[in-house]
């Protein structure tokens, strides 16, 4: 009698021990669909954020189709390995893969923020000191017009006639 | 010290300055504008017709619905876009604009990309029912197979086969938060986007 109580306890220890191995699986097939955006957040956010600084610092739209088309190729990657759970050594080649793409969008959005800011920077001085040169240039017009006016006025003075009525 | 003329040359040359300036400024200085997303659903044909075989939101098992979805960005930056697809019924809430909530109704799958300022992003999405099941007047749709992908999909039910429904929800990736977002924020406002398309399942073909 107490044999079976025993061999009872055992059955009932070994099926939660299954149970808590299944559980975890079942759990991580039923959520297979948003995982990619769940997992890889730290990894592209820091991508995202170095092409966003790159974009404001003044990146022409062709210099972020760059990034963007790599980053897109970083995603497939990642969801081609999220695709593959069996085979863990072709999952982490696409994620070896993947983190490389990554860290070139990161390498390239650094110098291009560099660059792009410079560029940014010279096109602004250029614009504020041909406003003063055009200001100068503008002032040089007023006053040469306006010397040829009153040389133009002088010499009308010097042309007139008394005329008797 | 300066004679009037000079003077007056001064006063021209200092306006003018001012003027300049301001269209320096102006030149270079990127205008504020609104920032938004654009979200639609077009037919079989890339048009805003033929949605449905026959143009009868009466589909079967194994009818074979093409639709192509799209987004533009105009929030002015690159945006991680990740459009959700949802199967509800007649019952389930649908997303809230007011709140920024999401539909609670079941994620079927989602499509991800990256895109730029002023891109659009468009992808054909075809998609059949491939089993259903009709008891006792209601329909259950059991899996769904959307671009050669098949989903179970979690107890999805229709009474009479009346008022299926896909909901189609814009999510983005929010840099501050570090998570995803349903909708976008702009400064301290959450604004959305999300379609839905109503079908039935009424007829012969489910077992």
């Amino acid at each position: 009698m107490e044999a079976d109580h025993v061999l009872r306890i055992r059955y009932f220890l070994i099926l939660c021990i299954i149970l808590a191995i299944l559980l975890p699986l079942t759990a991580q097939t039923g959520t297979s669909t948003s995982q990619l955006t769940e997992e890889l957040q730290p990894q592209f956010s820091r991508a995202l954020v170095l092409v966003r600084r790159a974009e404001a610092a003044g990146a022409t739209h062709e210099e972020v189709a760059g990034l963007v088309l790599l980053l897109n190729k970083a995603l497939q990657l990642s969801e081609e390995a999220t695709r593959l759970p069996s085979s863990e050594a072709q999952s982490a080649a696409l994620l070896a893969q993947m983190n490389e793409t990554l860290g070139k969008v990161e390498t390239e959005a650094t110098r291009l923020e560099a660059t792009a800011s410079q560029r940014t920077l010279t096109n602004r001085v250029i614009a504020y000191v041909s406003g003063g040169v055009g200001a100068f240039l503008a002032t040089l017009g007023y006053a040469y017009t306006g010397h040829i006016w009153r040389k133009y006025r002088i010499k009308r003075t010097f042309q007139m006639r008394i005329s008797p009525k | 010290m300066f004679s009037q003329n000079s003077r007056n040359l001064l006063v021209v040359f200092l306006t003018l300055l001012i003027i300049f300036e301001m269209f320096a400024y102006v030149a270079t200085t990127p205008r504020p504008r609104e920032q938004f997303f654009q979200l639609y659903v077009l037919g079989g044909n890339q048009l805003l017709s033929d949605y449905y075989p026959n143009d009868d939101p009466n589909i079967r098992v194994g009818d074979l619905v093409r639709w192509h979805v799209g987004t533009t960005d105009f929030m002015g930056s690159v945006q991680l876009v990740v459009i959700r697809i949802k199967l509800g019924n007649q019952t389930i809430r649908p997303p809230d604009d007011i709140q920024a909530q999401p539909s609670p109704a079941p994620l079927i799958t989602e499509f991800s990309r990256f895109i730029q300022d002023n891109e659009t992003w468009e992808f054909p999405f075809f998609w059949q029912v491939t089993n259903a099941s009709m008891m006792e007047g209601s329909t259950r749709i059991l899996e769904l197979q959307i671009n050669n992908a098949t989903y179970q999909v979690p107890g999805v039910i229709a009474v009479g086969g009346h008022n299926l429904r896909l909901v189609i929800e814009l999510w983005t990736w929010d840099v501050q938060s570090q998570t995803l977002q349903f909708g976008w924020s702009v400064g301290s406002e959450r604004r959305s986007a999300w379609l839905q398309m109503w079908f039935n399942m009424t007829g012969p073909g489910g077992q």
